[in-house]
């Protein structure tokens, strides 16, 4: 590989440089590089999976930091994470309580802020990826082993989030959310009863709703439910047969249906721009947050497999190491364990905490979600028999890109 | 020998314009050679094997072709499925050029020739855009062409209830968006060129029989032609590069511009190198319209002499 001839690494130079396309300020991207550390990203990444639990070793470049200390006043704490998946007021009271500054900064998909972190002159302090980019980052020794003992509020968790298969002795992360991932449809602009169907997938290639849907810009997401639309449920596969099938069926898919490719599912669709989408539980339990006044919350549905054989997967916080604050990011992260805080934090994201406090049988009683919404709701039950998204091998991750490359290229 | 003296530059002039140019000199390699040789040592360059990030390689003598090398297979190859967005791109900007250019020309020669003493209004009111940001600019379109937005209520008259789906992948969308985008942009060249051609030119065409029509076709275009392409290049070249008015107005792989395969290659990883050779493809592809810019720069001063 020509990666191994160099051992410096320029990345921020690449960035900056290749996003300014043609117009050449990029200056700042070549000066930023000249700052910028070696990454040792030798050796074997290995892939954890609920039949293949993984215990991280302890990060020897970057150490926990110690017990006891308090954040830095008037410190800055960078946080990285998706649009409007953080409540403002959490943001805001956590810097009153602690006297500190959060610098929100924001991507749209996996891959973009992986590349972003990865620069690390970015200097984020905290950083909410899936578990699918976990191997990758510990790995790449971008990530700082948390000291447990900041963490009090962790027993608020799950029984079944205590010791994640992912991280066993959850040595780098903490869960954040929990979601599924279905379909989701207004019943004033599309008038099959989806849930009734025989393969609610089969929603997306119906003619009838040509232009008036949308697909989840997130390669993995998009791809994995063709398979499951086709009775696969290894949704990681690294068969050719069900890439082929893949690849098959989603050019048919833009060819046909001419689907919007976005993540903004939760304000488009309230705002009529079109009425079925793939999507996230916890942005269908967020539509009618912004749905117009003039337009009842109970047109909005999402459907799910009742049995929970469909995508399940959780939301992760882990410590940059190339963070300048990590005592604010530990203190951040046990704030958001907290039950109170995780309960504003719902209100806002409408992504469900996997905190005992929130029972998902309650969970309409509650006020949380109307009654339409219900299957939006995420059972600790679901992790059992659901399918979680994994990281791939490097040569299947690099084909299933390059097929989605192809459907997004609308060659 | 006096002579000759006297015509022999002033001691030191030699260097006057060279030190003139060095700023220039250093500002166009600084932010123009070096960032396009870290586009060819990305493209050219390796991939790291874990985190799919890619390494530079400085050294054109270790320079890999692989990533060049499935851009173009692809785009010319068996399976070509970058061509479309090509093409499409190639298609688009040349509709909405000339598009621009419709509007702007005349509200450019207005503005340049009849508005008088409103002249300064309407500069301001023409610059007024510029003041808004892009993004915003476009964000207000998708308001208003919702489906139960303003353009569809506007339209729907009397009986007629009209319901175009005109944020889901449409070209016409699309290019109506390049069009309000970036028709600001060429109305101030075209207005400079035209308010400088002096008006009695134009009066000693009349004078010697030029109708209105043949005025305007034998001294006003010919004299503006300059500033027609100058303002086609400041519209036309950005417009190449552009991938955010499709994201916004379309976000449909069916209207995907080279701009929109650039960025999703810089932001997944394993595929930055990609986006290095796109940038090279509308690098090459811009040098055409800067070799006729030029052409008719010259043809513009034979017909100024």
């Amino acid at each position: 590989m020509a990666g191994n001839r160099l051992g410096a690494s320029r990345r921020a130079v690449v960035k900056g440089a290749l996003a300014a396309g043609l117009s050449f300020p990029a200056m700042s991207a070549l000066l930023t590089a000249c700052g910028s550390k070696n990454t040792s990203t030798t050796g074997a990444v290995k892939i954890p999976s609920p039949d293949a639990p993984v215990t991280w070793p302890v990060s020897k470049a970057n150490t926990p930091i110690e017990a006891g200390l308090t954040p830095k006043a008037g410190s800055t704490l960078r946080i990285y994470n998706y649009a409007d998946y953080l409540s403002p007021r959490v943001l805001k009271d956590f810097e009153k309580k602690h006297d500190v500054n959060i610098r929100l900064s924001t991507f749209n998909d996996a891959d973009e802020a992986l590349t972003k972190v990865a620069s690390k002159e970015l200097k984020f302090d905290l950083y909410f990826p899936s578990y699918d980019s976990l191997g990758k980052l510990i790995t790449a020794d971008l990530l700082r082993p948390l000291t447990h003992d900041y963490l009090t509020n962790y027993n608020n968790l799950w029984d079944s989030f205590n010791n994640p298969w992912y991280d066993r002795g959850a040595r780098y992360t903490i869960p954040y959310t929990i979601y599924s991932t279905g379909i989701g449809w207004r019943t004033d602009m599309v008038s099959t009863d989806i849930a009734g169907m025989d393969n609610p997938y089969d929603i997306f290639w119906d003619t009838k709703y040509a232009g008036n849907m949308a697909i989840l810009d997130d390669w993995h997401t998009a791809m994995s439910m063709v398979l499951l639309r086709n009775g696969v449920t290894d949704i990681n596969s690294t068969k050719q047969s069900d890439l082929d099938m893949i690849r098959t069926q989603l050019l048919d898919l833009r060819k046909t249906m001419r689907p919007k490719v976005t993540i903004s599912m939760y304000t488009d669709m309230p705002d009529g721009q079109y009425g079925l989408c793939q999507m996230w539980s916890g942005d269908a339990i967020n539509t009618p947050y912004y749905l117009p006044k003039s337009v009842s919350p109970s047109v909005m549905r999402y459907w799910f497999p009742p049995d929970g054989k469909g995508e399940v997967d959780n939301d992760l916080v882990v410590c940059l190491a190339q963070g300048d604050n990590p005592v604010a990011a530990h203190f951040f992260m046990n704030e958001i364990l907290d039950n109170h805080v995780a309960e504003q934090n719902f209100g806002f994201t409408g992504y469900q905490p996997p905190l005992k406090k929130f029972t998902p049988d309650t969970l309409v009683a509650d006020g949380y979600l109307p009654q339409n919404l219900s299957p939006a709701i995420v059972r600790e039950q679901d992790f059992k028999v659901g399918y979680p998204l994994l990281q791939l091998p490097p040569e299947s991750d690099t084909a299933w890109h390059q097929v989605w490359q192809e459907f997004k290229a609308g060659g | 020998m006096a002579d000759g003296d006297d015509r022999r530059p002033p001691p030191g002039s030699r260097l006057l314009w060279p030190l003139l140019a060095l700023p220039g000199t250093v500002w166009l390699a600084l932010l123009f050679v070096a960032p396009l040789y870290v586009v060819l040592a990305i493209l050219f360059g390796g991939v790291d094997p874990i985190l799919r990030e890619p390494v530079p390689v400085w050294n054109p003598l270790n320079w890999d072709f692989t990533q060049f090398t499935y851009v173009w297979d692809h785009i010319v190859g068996h399976a070509p499925f970058f061509r479309p967005a090509l093409v499409r791109t190639v298609l688009y900007v040349t509709i909405s050029s000339v598009l621009c250019l419709l509007v702007a020309y005349p509200v450019a020669y207005f503005t340049a020739r009849y508005a008088g003493r409103w002249k300064g209004v309407l500069l301001a009111a023409l610059i007024a855009p510029f003041w808004i940001s892009y993004m915003m600019r476009m964000l207000a379109w998708v308001n208003l062409l919702q489906t139960d937005g303003l353009v569809n209520r506007a339209l729907s008259v009397g009986f007629f209830h009209v319901h175009v789906d005109w944020l889901q992948g449409h070209a016409t969308t699309v290019v109506l968006g390049l069009v309000y985008g970036y028709v600001p942009y060429m109305i101030l060249p075209l207005f400079a060129g035209l308010d400088r051609i002096p008006v009695p030119m134009l009066e000693a065409a009349r004078d010697l029989g030029a109708s209105r029509w043949e005025t305007f076709r034998r001294v006003t275009w010919p004299l503006s032609r300059t500033a027609v392409v100058v303002s086609l290049l400041i519209t036309t070249l950005p417009m190449l590069g552009d991938y955010f008015t499709n994201d916004l107005l379309s976000g449909s792989p069916s209207t995907s511009m080279i701009g929109n395969l650039i960025n999703n290659s810089v932001l997944t990883p394993g595929q930055t190198g990609q986006a290095g050779a796109f940038v090279l493809i509308i690098l090459v592809v811009s040098i055409v319209p800067m070799v006729l810019y030029v052409r008719s720069t010259r043809s513009g001063q034979d017909v100024m002499t």
